[in-house]
């Protein structure tokens, strides 16, 4: 029974399209970043990139700075749900930020409407004495932007969370727009080196490596079942044996179980080539060194099962609850909004998030400060799929009985019901 | 005991009653149910299938109240009205996966599956995609699906419509000789089906059980009411109009007519004859009050809708 299940699934267009999906970001994505070793810092090189360290000092003011500029331009920008949006505020609305304004910066109300002078940089075209149209460029002219003197860290931490509040949130006064655009600096040598080392001694390379494959993989899988198992659920009806299978022995738990088993099992099976072959090609790359030959396809098993989990398992109950194409809907909703709404994409791991970030071969210490966290999602992800399996077998026993006939499945009525 | 009991048995689809009141207590061997398209007889095969629920009454098969929906699906084998099967699997695995959901062990159902092949003359075809299957083979091979883990109750929702004469023929022939040891019950619109096959039947119109009996029973009850007339083609459209005409015979410019009647009609030359069961079925609906004839819409009685048909009931 396992095994015919298997084999329906894997026969079918949507597997194939699955497949080439997973095997398509693992080469795009993950393969391209391990397409070479990473070597080690030179003391010479003088740029070993950026990272996030708040310095009142100089944050303070620059974000300070950014707020008076787009307050004076009229308009903010914002990705309140991932997406941008251009916010612009009302009168009410303006008063109460120049009124934080006024605490962060001492400038006051008037004194802001009083900058005349203030033009964002930009294009101007004009036109010359003999009407041809000029184009120029013009840098912006801001006035000069003081943090007041008094004003401690914590203050300024809440008047920029009261300034986002205002504007309507996920704006760069965010506490997650202020530390990923104000609290950026250039990373020293000894921090890269120590980066470096800890990637090649405490990880064994495999290790963080195995964040980056899951990272990427993660993506496709949180909604690529979907369209597996949403296909496979609805084979008996686009075949019209579903009363035939209604009439077998067989009780509805098993035969639900039984294919949600039979859907994972072969789901798993290009995740966990992949798994290997990314743990390979790695490996392959550092030669000489002291390689984790397994750590890639452990932290696959991890991180990526919920993940197919969870689209395979809302596939199967929203199909049987309705359509296949409200499934796919419903998976792919979730999934945007999981994938837009990462706060970021090292070390922001939150206990209901679907899709699992951490986009980096370093920032370990990123990662394991989420660590509950990340357990505590990836148990949640693998116990809701569970729950889910078992609605889906008791829908189907009420359709089975012709007890219900399912959600939005035809007649005038949204919960069509059976005859009795 | 080999016996299926239904008492009182209501339905509803909605406000819409599908089954009113049904009762009726069908033995070992072939029971027709017989009636027109939507007279209930798919509701009623489904629900002794467990696969509809009842509002009242009760039903027991085999001495399994239908509430046990396990057992009964463990003693009943049924035959959909749209057999199908996925277009992808060879007969054999189509039958091997469907011996599996019965929960049959694997060496059983390979014995299982090359017997019924055999026996209704797909064995040849045991490697051939379902996809590619004649409409004969199909149902053909719905009867040995329905048959794999040997019920004791075969329920066979309009299993000829669309097939061949050969082939219903063939099929019928099949259903008898499976009926020798278990329930089987036949739903048709097909009158020759249930003639052919049959003896104990029930007529279903309208949700009801319009008649029960055996079909020796539905003749007899029909005798003296049958007459036929040769008349001018110019008079046929007159005569359909006023009468429940069962067959017409085109002779040339002449036309014999044979009609249900209570009395004999007004019409010269006319003269009673022999009833047969399609005769014997339109006056059974139409001396329990169901409208018969072009007046609603049902056409000359005589034709396919009586002698065999492509459509299902619906």
């Amino acid at each position: 029974m396992f095994f015919k299940e298997c084999k329906k699934a894997v026969f079918s267009l949507t597997f194939l399209l699955y497949v080439f999906v997973v095997f398509a970001m693992y080469l795009t994505q993950f393969g391209n970043d391990a397409s070479s070793a990473v070597s080690a810092p030179s003391p010479d090189s003088g740029d070993y990139g950026f990272t996030a360290t708040p310095i009142p000092e100089t944050l303070m003011p620059n974000a300070a700075e950014g707020l008076v500029d787009e307050y004076l331009a009229g308009e903010f920008t914002t990705y309140p749900t991932g997406f941008y949006k251009k916010v612009k505020l009302t009168e009410k609305k303006k008063t109460a930020l120049a009124a934080v304004i006024t605490e962060l910066t001492g400038l006051t109300a008037e004194e802001l409407d009083g900058f005349d002078s203030y033009e964002p940089e930009g294009f101007n075209y004009t036109a010359d004495e003999n009407g041809d149209i000029v184009l120029s460029y013009h840098e912006r002219v801001l006035p000069e932007i003081r943090v007041s003197e008094s004003l401690t860290y914590e203050r300024f931490e809440e008047l920029m969370e009261e300034a986002d509040k205002i504007i309507g949130g996920g704006s760069y006064y965010s506490k997650k727009g202020i530390s990923r655009y104000y609290s950026m600096v250039p990373k020293t040598y000894e921090q890269a080196l120590a980066e470096y080392e800890r990637l090649i001694n405490d990880e064994k390379i495999t290790g963080a490596y195995a964040r980056l494959f899951c990272d990427y993989s993660g993506i496709d899988l949180a909604v690529m079942p979907v369209f597996v198992a949403a296909a496979l659920v609805s084979l008996d009806r686009k075949y019209r044996v579903s009363g035939l299978i209604y009439s077998r022995k067989i009780s509805s738990a098993r035969l639900v179980f039984t294919r949600f088993a039979a859907l994972v099992t072969v789901l798993l099976i290009p995740a966990a080539i992949t798994a290997v072959m990314a743990n390979v090609s790695v490996s392959s790359r550092y030669p000489g060194y002291s390689v984790d030959m397994l750590a890639i396809p452990k932290l696959a098993a991890v991180w990526l099962i919920p993940n197919i989990l969870t689209a395979a398992a809302v596939g199967m109950f929203v199909t049987e609850l309705s359509s296949p194409i409200l499934a796919v809907f419903v998976q792919g909703a979730w999934w945007i909004a999981s994938v837009m709404s990462a706060d970021g994409l090292t070390g922001e791991i939150r206990p209901f998030t679907l899709v699992c970030r951490h986009n980096s071969l370093y920032k370990y210490e990123a990662f394991a400060n989420t660590l509950p966290q990340f357990i505590f999602n990836r148990v949640f992800y693998t116990v809701l799929p569970l729950v889910l399996v078992g609605l889906t077998a008791a829908l189907y026993e009420l359709k089975r009985r012709g007890i219900w006939n399912g959600l939005f499945s035809g007649g005038k009525n949204i919960f069509r019901k059976s005859a009795v | 005991m080999d016996v299926i009991e239904i008492k009182n048995v209501n339905k509803f689809y909605g406000k819409k009653q599908a089954l009113k009141n049904v009762s009726l207590t069908i033995n070992r061997g072939m029971f027709g149910l017989l009636g027109r398209n939507g007279a209930g007889k798919t509701t009623l095969m489904k629900t002794l299938a467990a696969l509809h629920k009842k509002r009242d009454g009760s039903i027991s098969v085999c001495g399994i109240p239908i509430e046990n929906a396990k057992e009964i699906r463990a003693v009943t084998g049924y035959l959909p009205q749209d057999f199908a099967m996925y277009g992808g699997m060879t007969v054999y695995e189509a039958l091997d996966y469907l011996g599996a959901l019965s929960g049959m062990p694997k060496v059983l159902r390979k014995e299982r599956i090359d017997v019924l092949l055999k026996r209704v003359n797909l064995y040849d075809q045991r490697g051939v995609k379902v996809k590619a299957l004649s409409g004969g083979m199909n149902r053909r091979m719905g009867i040995a699906q329905a048959l794999l883990h040997d019920p004791r109750v075969l329920i066979v929702d309009e299993p000829t419509a669309g097939l061949d004469p050969e082939e219903r023929i063939r099929f019928r022939n099949l259903l008898c000789e499976v009926a020798e040891d278990r329930i089987v019950i036949l739903s048709t619109h097909i009158v020759g089906d249930i003639e052919a096959a049959c003896e104990d039947i029930a007529i279903m119109n309208g949700g009801e059980i319009l008649w029960k009996g055996t079909v020796s029973e539905l003749i007899r009850n029909a005798e003296g009411k049958v007459f036929s007339v040769r008349v001018q083609k110019k008079f046929l459209p007159q005569i359909k109009s006023g009468h429940i005409v069962t067959g017409m015979l085109m002779q040339g410019d002449y036309t014999t007519v044979r009609m249900v009647s209570d009395t004999a009609p007004d019409i010269e030359n006319i003269f009673p004859v022999e009833p047969n069961c399609e005769d014997a079925y339109i006056w059974c609906l139409y001396s329990n009050g169901c409208e018969v004839g072009e007046s609603n819409g049902c056409g000359v009685y005589g034709s396919e809708d009586v002698y065999g048909s492509a459509g299902g009931e619906s």
